[in-house]
């Protein structure tokens, strides 16, 4: 009976809780990495929707750290905690949330041009 | 003074200026971590251009390449060229070239001795003539092979995907029946997800700088009927993403806030195409995007697939410049 393909079970949703053992699951699955034009040359990058198992202010610690640039966590009624930073930091926070296993390359969402 | 005159772009760093690239669509035109493997993907789409007739014959690796990458990677824009054509040209007029050389050669020895054609024949003079020309001949190959690299490599696979275990004893592989079997549903229907793909041909949008802190984008209008889309729609798309403000102004140009380069739109409008335009089952981009029920379906009308799209969100948005900091304080 099992040796037909068409008779095995199967659990078409068996792979479909694979992404979930980085972000938690219920929110959305994407981190969005923004950037925003200031006055001048100036810019502003936004990172939202980093789980809520992480520690952002860690986080920016790291960020500010690495990237030599400053940076908050803003409290967001309806985002949650939103990461800034100053410049644009879009290529470098991806590589780093990658490198260090927090996201996958398809849980980001860069936006901007 | 400078400041005013640069050009917003934080792409580039102070003075160091980027080499333009032909507007093809590769996913986000260099930035993000895949940008060196896209362009790598780039390269191999220019590839199949070259022969289209080879086309049909590639190896099952160059497909399973394609596939990441089959998004949109194809839109250009016009002004981009064809490159790859060119070498191959040169180098046929060269054979013939060659070839009639070959020909007057061949003459001249006639009127030497009458009775022999055939250039292969060994008398002396004659041999000599033929290893001269044959030196010549090569020598072009080498200069061309350059040139020609990636076209051989076409080639090359083409011979592999033959019935190569026709004549032998030996059990064919899963790859070469793979192979098989693409070459023949290519061949039986050329319009095939799989097979070759249609190139999508978009106007340039035309951005201008208005003043010195807003970007006008002209033919925003035109654009938006190009892609049989509401300006609405694509005005929302176009602030979210960039975000900023912006509004359609009496002469139907968008006029954005913000310091914005024609390169940078493109950017965003890929994207647009990407998400909004082209079908997510077959890329074609004959569509129709449908609300419904406070989603937006896109309806295609060549598979006649209909799948949602995402809705557009502007995000967090940070607040920059005083004013809105008082306005948000006061609160």
């Amino acid at each position: 009976m099992s040796d037909i393909q068409n008779l095995q079970t199967f659990d078409p949703f068996a792979d479909a809780t694979k992404g979930d053992d980085r972000l938690p699951a219920g929110t959305e699955d994407y981190i969005h990495i923004r950037i925003q034009q200031r006055n001048g040359r100036k810019t502003l990058t936004t990172v939202q929707g980093i789980g809520s198992r992480y520690d952002k202010k860690k986080l920016v610690k790291a960020f500010k750290k690495k990237f030599a640039c400053n940076g908050t966590v803003i409290e967001h009624p309806e985002y949650g905690e939103v990461i800034q930073l100053q410049g644009d930091q879009r290529k470098n926070i991806c590589q780093f949330l990658i490198e260090i296993d927090l996201a996958k390359e398809e849980q980001l969402k860069v936006h901007g041009f | 003074m400078s400041g005013d005159e640069m050009i917003f772009d934080p792409n580039m760093t102070k003075k160091k200026k980027k080499k333009k690239k032909p507007f093809m669509l590769d996913e986000e035109g260099g930035e993000g971590v895949g940008g060196e493997e896209a362009k790598e993907v780039e390269a191999k789409e220019a590839e199949p251009e070259a022969g289209e007739d080879k086309e049909v014959d590639f190896d099952e690796d160059e497909i399973r390449k394609k596939e990441p990458s089959d998004d949109l990677n194809d839109l250009n824009f016009f002004n981009q060229k064809k490159k790859k054509k060119k070498p191959k040209k040169v180098f046929e007029n060269e054979v013939e070239e060659g070839l009639k050389e070959l020909k007057i050669e061949g003459e001249q020895t006639e009127t030497l001795e009458e009775d022999n054609l055939d250039l292969m024949l060994p008398t002396k003079k004659k041999k000599q003539k033929k290893v001269d020309f044959e030196g010549e001949l090569v020598e072009k190959d080498d200069a061309l092979e350059d040139d020609e690299g990636k076209n051989n490599d076409g080639i090359s696979f083409s011979s592999i995907t033959g019935p190569s275990w026709a004549g032998t004893e030996r059990d064919y592989t899963y790859d070469e029946l793979l192979n098989r079997v693409f070459n023949i549903m290519r061949e039986k229907n050329p319009d095939m997800v799989a097979g070759e793909k249609r190139k999508f041909v978009m106007k340039p949008p035309q951005v201008v700088r208005v003043g010195t802190k807003k970007t006008s984008f002209v033919n925003f209008t035109d654009i938006c009927k190009l892609l049989h889309r509401q300006p609405k729609h694509l005005l929302a798309f176009l602030l979210a993403e960039l975000g900023t403000s912006g509004s359609i102004d009496g002469n139907n140009q968008l006029v954005i806030k913000g310091r914005f380069q024609q390169k940078q739109i493109e950017n965003v409008l890929r994207r647009y195409i990407k998400e909004y335009v082209t079908c997510h089952t077959c890329r074609s981009p004959e569509t129709i995007l449908q609300k419904d029920t406070r989603l937006y379906f896109l309806q295609c009308e060549t598979c006649h697939s209909r799948c949602s799209v995402a809705s557009i969100k502007t995000g967090f948005q940070a607040v920059t410049g005083k004013r809105a900091q008082l306005r948000a304080k006061a609160n």
